[in-house]
């Protein structure tokens, strides 16, 4: 499956195989006996930047209600069934999707696209006002637990009201504004889930210890009768330039030490220039060898962390981040000054060829774990048919990042990376 | 138009078996456990070293996580950045985890690289610098992450916890990675004595996981097998008693949320009472369907969710139910998860132990298919003291449970009246109606301070 010689990275070879049922779904299969077990997951391409102003945290909120029963599933028993079955189950929201999966033994595959059909064809059957208003209040609870009741919690809300103006389709959080969600009446609920959850908005993906024919024919059997919907349209995707005139916000709250976060617009995902960008971030602010942590952490001792990570979006563009947190003593204007500094130095000098070197390795290990499992392969799988329209890109991904040259980092660092294209964010210490 | 099908029935499971290593031992007489996993090309070595925390003395604990840290910061022949630069290039990662029974050293790499990163990996191991500036740069990013702990309701309510549900003078009842006042008291002088004395391979067990692109064996001889340390102090592991048990608020100001602890000493793997409390506390507090989710998230939406878990340690261990409820529904919630752990008239049923059984049995083969997976489990082993086919033997097990044996395991473990809570939170809005529900000895403790430490 993978040839190991050295410059052969175009090797990695996990088959895969595709069939579109004649509603829309897509399905793709791949194929791996080493364990008698299947993965199955869908990606409805449908995330926070769809949804409507008013309307935020809708597609948040589906996630938790998908588990509320259909017509044929009581209330709670998606999860219940399929854990009997020895399932793990999950589901996510992000800006540019939902995905539902699930990954138990291979006799289960049957139960697991059973239910997966049945909610995306009778979701509405069950969802009562009662559901509705028992899983708002999950919501609140689960925004209270991750982002209101913890240090430094609503440092996601502010980066993309810094980032995004506040109608662009990224200028909201998934979790969404609690007001809107209070606000939403069982019909709103419904006209989202008839717009979105559908099968030609869709991808299915079964990796495992079933053969891609068995996929099909079983995808087939549970999901061919459900009716298509019209295809959604998307949200403006017209990309935004860098950010301009150093904007900047100031937060303070119950935190155990004052923090700067940088963030920048970069180019969508797909593109090989946010793959460049994303060896330069990698280079400035991930791991023991990354330039901030040298400076900073290790060498003057001004932070007690840091780091820097692009965060790929499909609508025109992405997100790139860098942070620090500040030692004791130490201002934060000053540990700001100091990370621009350090952009500055890379910037100027470009990256070493040991640096690009070592990023690349690091990406390489970090894409064989995630193609390791077969829950995670899915889920790459269905990230690539849903946004990129390729599923085979995932077999194509470390070769893709190897061909990039230190030229073509200077070059989109220059583009996109300078520090006069950052916002800035202040964390400080309250009291 | 095809109409919905019916609910398809499950096909029994295949047979599964957790992989059985090859075993051998290094010159130096250091175990190596080999697990062969085809298809899995980032291997996963762990170093499993019989370090236990209660070899730490007492005014210094933490010493052991701060040179754990300080490993990989550069070594004798690779000075200072040098090293994880050579790491890193590999495409290694490198890391630590340090529990009560015994200390990791965890590297990932790709297959084709393993014969090198794992030469690095001794390096470090053996031969670390150690250097003053890099050792006290780690204590004082310890006393930060504390800060961060305790800034963190969740884990705020965690270390509450273990202070009191273990006997105080245990290590057991203490942070893994060391309190303040005894970090603040690590120097770099004790951190290479320390290395030097409880550092070595006796006692050790190297297991390496993956898809071997060349002999494992041979390449784990070269990097390991000529580590001598006669000086080498093997200490026994301490064993955890129960605490005095509490009631605790910890005043959090404003916190829109409690985040509760309400538990009790607990039993290790070895005890006969182990599958069946498995299987009721899954019923109880691990399904997503458990008692106690289904009613106070599912029923009631007080919180995004609620577990009841056990902790086992080498020998005794913990449990609690744990979770976060807003403040105004706190005192309800406690009320319901108290009557729904009392089982005297709510025995454990057929349908919730098949339940378990079929879950626990599922997922083994997944948790357990990638190289990470089966070395983190057999590390787990080794430090338990468990044998090779621990995770067979204890499915047997969990079969044979029945709703009798796992109301009865769980009865002589859970005494709802006599367990210890924990709550973070507001202590304005919630000390009274805490008292007034019946946690009459209910003691409020001010905010965690701020440790400053300059």
């Amino acid at each position: 499956m993978w040839d190991m010689t050295p410059g052969a990275l175009a090797g990695l070879g996990y088959p895969i195989v595709q069939h579109a049922l004649a509603n829309g779904l897509r399905v793709v299969s791949s194929p791996d006996h080493l364990a008698p077990s299947v993965a199955v997951n869908i990606w409805y391409d449908v995330g926070s930047r769809d949804e409507e102003e008013g309307r935020t945290g809708f597609a948040h909120l589906f996630e938790h209600v998908m588990f509320q029963g259909s017509a044929h599933v009581a209330s709670g028993q998606h999860i219940g069934l399929l854990q009997a079955a020895g399932a793990v189950v999950n589901a996510t929201t992000w800006f540019d999707r939902t995905n539902y999966f699930e990954t138990l033994p291979t006799g289960g595959l049957d139960l697991a696209l059973w239910l997966e059909a049945d909610r995306m064809g009778t979701l509405l059957d069950a969802l009562t006002q009662e559901n509705l208003d028992n899983q708002r209040e999950v919501v609140k609870e689960e925004k209270r637990q991750r982002y209101d009741n913890v240090p430094y919690g609503d440092v996601m809300e502010l980066l993309n009201s810094l980032t995004f103006p506040p109608d662009h389709p990224y200028g909201h959080t998934t979790i969404g504004s609690m007001e809107d969600l209070n606000a939403a009446t069982l019909d709103d609920v419904h006209s989202f889930f008839r717009r979105h959850y559908v099968p030609n908005n869709a991808v299915l993906s079964i990796v495992g210890d079933v053969e891609p024919e068995d996929a099909f024919e079983h995808a087939d059997a549970y999901f061919g009768h459900l009716a298509p919907g019209s295809k959604p349209g998307k949200p403006d995707a017209q990309p935004l330039g860098p950010l301009s005139g150093l904007p900047r916000t100031e937060a303070s709250g119950n935190v155990p030490a004052d923090a700067v976060y940088f963030t920048w617009r970069l180019p969508a995902h797909g593109s090989r220039n946010l793959d460049a960008l994303d060896l330069a971030f990698s280079i400035l602010g991930h791991g023991q060898t990354s330039r901030l942590h040298k400076q900073l952490v290790r060498g003057n001792e001004h932070a007690e962390g840091s780091g820097a990570s692009t965060m790929g979006l499909i609508g025109g563009n992405s997100f790139g981040f860098s942070y620090a947190r500040a030692r004791d003593g130490v201002s934060p204007e000053q540990l700001e000054q100091e990370m621009v500094e350090v952009i500055q130095q890379l910037l100027s000098d470009g990256p070493t060829e040991e640096e690009l070197r070592r990023a690349k390795a690091q990406f390489e290990r970090h894409w064989l774990h995630e193609l390791a499992r077969v829950d995670s392969r899915a889920d790459a799988l269905g990230e690539y048919a849903t946004l990129h329209g390729d599923p085979h890109l995932i077999n194509s991904r470390i070769a893709e990042i190897t061909a990039i040259g230190d030229e073509e980092v200077r070059r989109v660092l220059e583009q996109c990376f300078r520090p006069d294209q950052r916002a800035t964010l202040i964390y400080r210490q309250e009291g | 138009m095809r109409e919905f099908l019916p609910r398809p029935s499950i096909a029994p499971a295949a047979t599964w078996a957790f992989p059985a290593p090859r075993r051998a031992r290094l010159s130096n007489d250091i175990e190596l456990m080999i697990f062969d996993l085809p298809g899995q090309h980032v291997i996963s070595g762990h170093l499993v070293l019989e370090v236990p925390l209660n070899s730490e003395r007492r005014d210094i604990e933490g010493v052991a996580t701060i040179c754990a840290r300080t490993l990989d910061e550069g070594t004798t022949r690779h000075n200072g950045e040098e090293f994880a630069e050579l790491l890193e290039t590999e495409g290694a990662g490198f890391g630590v985890d340090l529990s009560l029974s015994g200390a990791q050293i965890v590297l990932d790499v790709p297959a084709s690289h393993l014969d090198r990163a794992l030469e690095l990996f001794a390096d470090a191991v053996i031969e670390p610098s150690l250097a003053d500036r890099d050792v006290n740069r780690h204590i004082q990013l310890r006393l930060a992450e504390i800060e961060q702990a305790q800034a963190n309701p969740a884990q705020a309510a965690s270390i509450a916890f273990r202070a009191t549900v273990f006997e105080e003078a245990r290590r057991a009842a203490r942070m893994n990675g060391g309190e303040p006042e005894t970090v603040r008291h690590v120097t770099p002088e004790e951190v290479a004595a320390f290395h030097h004395e409880h550092f070595g391979p006796a006692g050790a067990t190297l297991i390496l996981a993956g898809d071997f692109t060349a002999d494992p064996m041979a390449i784990a001889e070269r990097s390991l097998g000529s580590w001598r340390n006669d000086v080498q102090r093997q200490v026994t592991i301490e064993a955890p008693a129960p605490g005095t048990r509490r009631t605790l608020l910890i005043d959090r100001p404003g916190a829109v949320q409690a985040d509760v602890r309400f538990g009790s000493f607990g039993i290790d793997r070895l005890d006969p009472r182990w599958a069946p409390i498995s299987i009721a506390s899954y019923a109880m507090g691990g399904a997503f369907l458990s008692r106690l989710n289904a009613v106070l998230r599912e029923e009631k939406g007080y919180t995004y969710g609620v577990r009841m878990n056990f902790g086992p340690l080498r020998t005794g261990g913990s449990f609690a139910v744990q979770g976060s409820f807003r403040t105004e529904v706190l005192v309800d919630a406690l009320a319901t998860t108290r009557e729904l752990i009392t089982v005297d008239e709510t025995p454990f049923t057929s349908q919730e132990v098949n339940d378990a059984v079929a879950f626990f049995t599922g997922v083994s083969p997944l948790r357990y298919a990638t190289a990470e997976g089966v070395a983190d489990q057999a590390a787990t082993q080794v430090l338990a003291g468990l044998p090779d086919d621990y995770v067979d033997r204890s499915l047997a097990l969990l079969r044979s449970v029945t709703p009798e044996s796992a109301t009865e395991a769980y009865r002589s473990i859970v005494h709802p009246d006599e367990l210890t809570l924990v709550v973070v939170g507001d202590a304005e809005r919630l000390a009274e109606p805490l008292r007034a529900s019946g946690f009459t000895d209910l003691e409020v403790r001010p905010p965690t301070p701020n440790q400053t430490h300059t």
